[in-house]
């Protein structure tokens, strides 16, 4: 793999993935809207849908906030890509520069701004080694902070989870982190839940199933496809809509990322995703060819 | 109810709304978030000077997006609003510097709700997320402060003209959209996943 290439490839989705939002969401968007009841909620729906297609017209940013910018890369043996690092930050420069992203990486204690979102640990990239792999698949994902304020994490027992009430404790520990958060994650949001592991597992397994899914996809898992339908619908019952402000959908997609635990415990991370899924994702194969996977 | 208010804004302006009544906005905007509350407090404490006349302000939870111009003026390119809830804790500063105003989203507590009857300022929601829609309601940028603070947290001071539409979350008679919505919401959990 020509390092050129893939390096022009990472900048262009980068640059793909702060211009809009991935056709998934839209598409959830334009449906909630069709089945909106509240008029509030349906001006605030259409004000989304508007400012998509101004912040196309104009080539502007979607939203002000240019998130966090996480990466996810996968490689197989002899492809790990070495420039992908160096690629992204290029593109966030690139972006900050042209007025696609609003410079807001700060040093956390001091809260020093450099003006050029870079910084310790930004971006944050994610690698996994495939065995076998003949290709790299790459990932971005800037999400929302305001999204993260909403954030809760847990440490469940078996008797909290409930798994004799049809885990009815992880149900309700979901719904009432969604009404503690009502407006604040920019709804209609995505949700992304991380169940086992540690702590740390458990978070990053919440933030990678909501920002590297199709938010319209079916889990492999049936119990798990079951739970995301449920939880998702039990949270648009409660009544919060679009913005907060009132409605009939509050969540767009709730998906669940599992890995296996100790018999003590069961972490559980619950990460909100607004509705301005600025994400993108290409699969680089070893002999050059490119596709847009997400 | 739908209504086009000047800022400066009079506290009548202010007390004759009620949640769900749709603004908008003309005249002098200014925006703060984390960084300019907190430095407007220490001002304030300190008794020094503040770098705008707040009375009748309206301040909007926001960090804009701007390109600086080769002659070193300022072009906005999009604004749109941040979480409020990080700035409850000067509810009551808010109030005694006679803000009128808050734009912002997602709502604020419970003592923003006591702060906006006692002082008379109102919640204004912005629809979230859409920074290029609301862009359009701006029209140049008159100057900005503390801008060491970085882009998002220095305090702008723009020209609306039809800034909008905003919907009122939390008027001056106690009432607020998301206190509301939250009873329903637990009431309705706990009818699905009794605790």
């Amino acid at each position: 793999m020509n390092d050129h290439i893939l390096k022009d490839a990472i900048h262009d989705t980068c640059i793909r993935a702060v211009t809009g939002i991935s056709p998934d969401v839209r598409e959830l968007l334009s449906q909630a809207l069709v089945r909106e009841t509240s008029p509030t909620a349906q001006s605030m729906l259409r004000s989304m849908l508007d400012d998509l297609d101004i912040a196309k017209k104009e080539d502007k940013a979607v939203c002000q906030s240019p998130g966090y910018p996480t990466a996810w890369i996968s490689f197989g043996d002899g492809n790990f890509p070495g420039v992908a690092c160096e690629a992204v930050k290029e593109a966030l420069s690139d972006a900050t520069k042209k007025g696609y992203l609003r410079p807001s990486m700060v040093d956390p204690l001091t809260r020093y701004n450099p003006g050029n979102n870079t910084g310790k640990g930004v971006p944050n990239i994610e690698y996994k080694y495939v065995p076998g792999q003949q290709y790299v698949d790459f990932i971005i994902s800037f999400k929302g902070c305001g999204a993260e304020l909403g954030n809760a994490m847990k440490i469940f027992t078996t008797a909290t989870l409930k798994i004799d009430q049809e885990l009815e404790g992880l149900k309700r520990f979901v719904l009432e982190t969604v009404i503690n958060a009502g407006g604040k994650p920019c709804p209609p949001f995505g949700i992304g839940i991380g169940i086992g592991g540690q702590m740390d597992v458990a978070a990053k397994l919440s933030r990678e199933a909501i920002s590297t899914r199709d938010w319209r996809d079916e889990n492999p898992d049936s119990k798990l496809a079951s739970l995301e339908k449920e939880l998702r619908d039990s949270i648009n019952s409660l009544g919060i809509g679009a913005a907060g402000t009132g409605g009939d959908t509050v969540c767009l997609a709730v998906k669940i990322g599992t890995a296996a635990t100790h018999t003590a415990i069961a972490p559980v991370a619950i990460n909100f995703h607004c509705w301005v899924a600025r994400r993108a994702g290409i699969r680089i194969y070893d002999d050059g060819r490119i596709e847009t996977i997400l | 109810m739908e209504k086009v208010l000047n800022v400066p804004l009079s506290e009548n302006d202010v007390r004759d709304l009620h949640i769900g009544d749709i603004v908008y906005l003309n005249g002098h905007i200014f925006t703060a978030r984390d960084m300019a509350h907190m430095k407007i407090k220490g001002l304030i404490n300190e008794d020094k000077a503040l770098p705008k006349e707040l009375r009748g302000a309206a301040i909007f939870h926001a960090g804009p997006v701007c390109l600086k111009k080769p002659d070193g003026s300022w072009k906005l390119n999009v604004i749109g609003p941040t979480t409020s809830i990080r700035m409850e804790p000067y509810a009551e500063m808010v109030g005694r510097v006679g803000i009128r105003a808050l734009i912002g989203k997602g709502g604020m507590d419970q003592d923003t709700i006591d702060a906006c009857e006692n002082y008379g300022y109102v919640y204004l929601q912005a629809a979230p997320g859409c920074a290029a829609k609301l862009a359009q309601g701006i029209i140049s940028v008159f100057d900005v402060n503390w801008l060491e603070l970085g882009m998002p947290e220095a305090m702008w001071d723009l020209e609306a003209d039809h800034f909008g539409p905003f919907v009122v979350g939390i008027d001056t008679h106690r009432n607020s959209i998301y206190k509301t919505i939250r009873e329903n919401a637990i009431k309705k959990m706990d009818s699905i996943y009794p605790a």
